[in-house]
């Protein structure tokens, strides 16, 4: 693997929310280092944790919500010890911008799409009038909307959802910023425009050397799009690896979990598989492993302590006490170990 | 755009004529007492037929709302016939109409500029110390009758900055006290509302993306925001402007203003048929008006708002 440096360095991230005197701890000493250029997936079941965690990296966790430890080293900074809005405003959408599920709800219906994109560019590029007006223009024509110059003057009910999408990309590219992250960019949106949104990104991306990010729990998108995937499970990122990695040699018993509910695996007349129980709460402190108690593959000891990463090459580790020298030896399910040729079959 | 102006003036038109008419049937089922002053008692029943006959009370009905509508039209309102005696009824309002509106007016204005500002700053500052001492405001304000602390004004406060109790048309000075407590009332209905529609707006999903966007707290808080919580408010602006005209009733009698207040309470109480008639007619379509425009105010606002023309998209 080419050496790269990180442009975004998350360590030992901790965020905790306070929820009326009790305390919630969201992210369990997280560390993610994010190479520029690269396209990250952040994979896991909703409540683990993915919004969060990115959140985090532009300051916009709810008010109750703080990071209580660890560091996010962003162009020589921690940006983890920043507490004024003040601070954060010179990051958010400017050098990381976000991009959110519902394009139906994101824009203002009350202003113009070309207000909306030219506030961004106006307010961090400080370029007024007509100048700022052009540009917005072809931010429009950039991300894909016909007859820009005409666009620019409606306003977003006259828009569909793939639309949408696309002018809240604009938005978010305007700027052109370091890091994209998409929070599940796709997930409200029908399957034929989700492939032209996940192009569009791509291009972008391609265009203006962007690093993204997505969220998401489609793993079909993850293989579509990714280059690196983290999978998240209660907090924790506990697989982190290639997108090759991942899919064919996943070393983690989660990992496993959810490759087997891809419903491209089910077998014909069969029930889907699912992971059984639910993920833990996280008001309690949590002993040992977090997924030990839905694991089929748990080990005494996942109840006793947490295991820590274990690296299986230089690009891949997982958080998993099956990868203890001293540990029985598991087999990656069936199902797993042919994903390969079952997606090939298809 | 202009088709929906165009349909909603004349439903508000139509609105207007059945009101008519059905104040019109209303008031012939009144007693004939009222279009007769105190000397009523003392007359025969010849005179008192004498008299209606010559206000065209005996000519079919049809006729009659003919009239009716014409006088309305040429301006004709007719006399007051029990307050002031034989005075036009246009006389009696060109008195009393500006007096109330001008206090109307201003107070609006007042509570208008600072309701809004107090709702801003509540919403703004949602579940801190602020935000409790404005709802500490509108409960108190909604829950304690207004007539005590119209009378606390009027006593104390007068009292200690040494203002006038009774209104006094040449002296400025004296209008302080009942545009205080004509706003009281409206400032705390007007931040009720901002408040509540702002933090309906905070919660919406495109605030959360302005906040990405890296839009500085109070530029969203005034130009995504508020923009967009007035919207539901404009609405009922007009009304509330126009019905200034009908005066507030406690607060004209507790300081002397000479305004419209007492006036229709006085007028049904005394029967006086014919100013009863055109008070409500006036009020009932200043309200209508008020709501016509207001609907043409939140179309010009809000975008989405497009009814029968070529209807939107989606």
């Amino acid at each position: 693997m080419e050496e790269r440096k990180p442009i975004l360095s998350a360590k030992d991230i901790e965020i905790t929310f306070s929820m009326r005197g009790r305390y919630l701890k969201a992210i369990r000493k997280c560390s993610l280092d994010l190479y520029e250029g690269e396209t990250l997936a952040i994979v896991g079941e909703s409540g683990s944790g993915k919004s969060v965690f990115t959140k985090s990296f532009i300051g916009m966790l709810d008010n109750n919500g703080s990071i209580t430890g660890g560091s996010i080293m962003f162009e020589g900074v921690d940006i983890a010890k920043y507490t004024k809005e003040s601070d954060w405003l010179k990051i958010r959408g400017k050098k990381i911008a976000m991009v959110f599920q519902d394009p139906m709800t994101s824009l203002n219906p009350l202003k113009t799409i070309g207000e909306q994109i030219r506030e961004v560019i106006e307010l961090h590029q400080g370029i007024k009038g007509e100048e700022s007006k052009k540009m917005a223009i072809e931010m429009l024509e950039k991300v894909g909307i016909t007859d820009p110059a005409n666009r620019y003057k409606q306003y977003p009910h006259e828009f569909s959802g793939g639309m949408r999408q696309r002018v809240v990309i604009a938005i978010a590219a305007a700027c052109f910023p370091k890091i994209l992250i998409c929070d599940e960019p796709t997930t409200a949106l029908d399957v034929t425009i989700q492939a032209q949104i996940l192009d569009l990104i791509r291009n972008l991306q391609k265009e203006m050397g962007m690093t993204v990010i997505y969220i998401t729990h489609d793993l079909g998108v993850v293989a579509n799009v990714a280059d690196r995937v983290a999978v998240m499970y209660a907090g924790e990122l506990v697989e982190v690896g290639t997108a090759e990695d991942i899919f064919y040699d996943a070393r983690h018993p989660y990992t496993w979990a959810l490759l087997s509910s891809l419903p491209q695996l089910g077998e014909k007349g069969q029930p889907l598989p699912t992971i059984e129980g639910t993920p833990p709460n996280l008001y309690n402190d949590i002993v040992g492993d977090a997924f030990a108690p839905r694991n089929k593959h748990a080990l005494r000891i996942d109840f006793i302590e947490n295991p820590p990463y274990f690296e299986v090459s230089p690009t891949h580790k997982a958080k998993t006490w099956l990868l203890d020298p001293r540990a029985p030896k598991c087999e990656a399910p069936k199902v797993i170990q042919q994903l390969r040729s079952k997606m090939k079959g298809r | 755009m202009l088709k929906y102006s165009i349909k909603r003036l004349l439903e508000s038109l139509v609105t207007v004529l059945i009101i008519v008419v059905a104040v019109f049937l209303l008031m012939r089922l009144m007693p004939v007492e009222g279009y007769f002053g105190d000397e009523y008692a003392k007359l025969t029943q010849e005179m008192i037929n004498r008299k209606l006959e010559s206000l065209g009370l005996f000519d079919p009905p049809l006729v009659q709302l003919g009239n009716f509508l014409g006088d309305i039209f040429t301006g004709n309102l007719g006399v007051s016939t029990r307050i002031q005696i034989d005075v036009p009824v246009t006389t009696i309002l060109a008195q009393k109409v500006p007096v109330s509106a001008a206090f109307g007016v201003v107070s609006t204005f007042i509570s208008l500029i600072l309701g809004i500002a107090l709702g801003v700053t509540q919403a703004r500052f949602k579940g801190k110390f602020m935000d409790s001492l404005g709802t500490g405001y509108i409960i108190i304000i909604n829950s304690v009758p207004p007539l005590v602390y119209y009378f606390f004004i009027q006593v104390f406060v007068s009292d200690w900055f040494n203002l006038p109790m009774r209104y006094d048309g040449d002296n400025p000075v004296s209008w302080i006290l009942p545009l205080i407590s004509m706003s009281l009332g409206s400032i705390a209905g007007n931040a009720l509302w901002v408040r509540r529609y702002m933090v309906d707006e905070l919660n919406k999903d495109y605030i959360k993306l302005a906040r990405a966007k890296g839009l500085p707290y109070k530029y969203i808080m005034y130009r995504h925001v508020l923009r967009n919580a007035f919207v539901p408010m404009v609405q009922y602006l007009p009304v509330s402007f126009l019905m200034t005209i009908g005066g507030s009733l406690l607060i004209e009698e507790l300081y002397a203003i000479p305004g419209m207040g007492n006036l229709l309470v006085q007028a049904v109480q005394k029967q006086d048929n014919n100013l009863v008639q055109v008070l409500i007619l006036i009020y009932s379509t200043v309200g209508i008006i008020g709501v016509f425009i207001g609907d043409l105010l939140m179309m010009v606002i809000d975008p989405r708002i497009k009814i029968g023309s070529k209807g939107g998209a989606r």
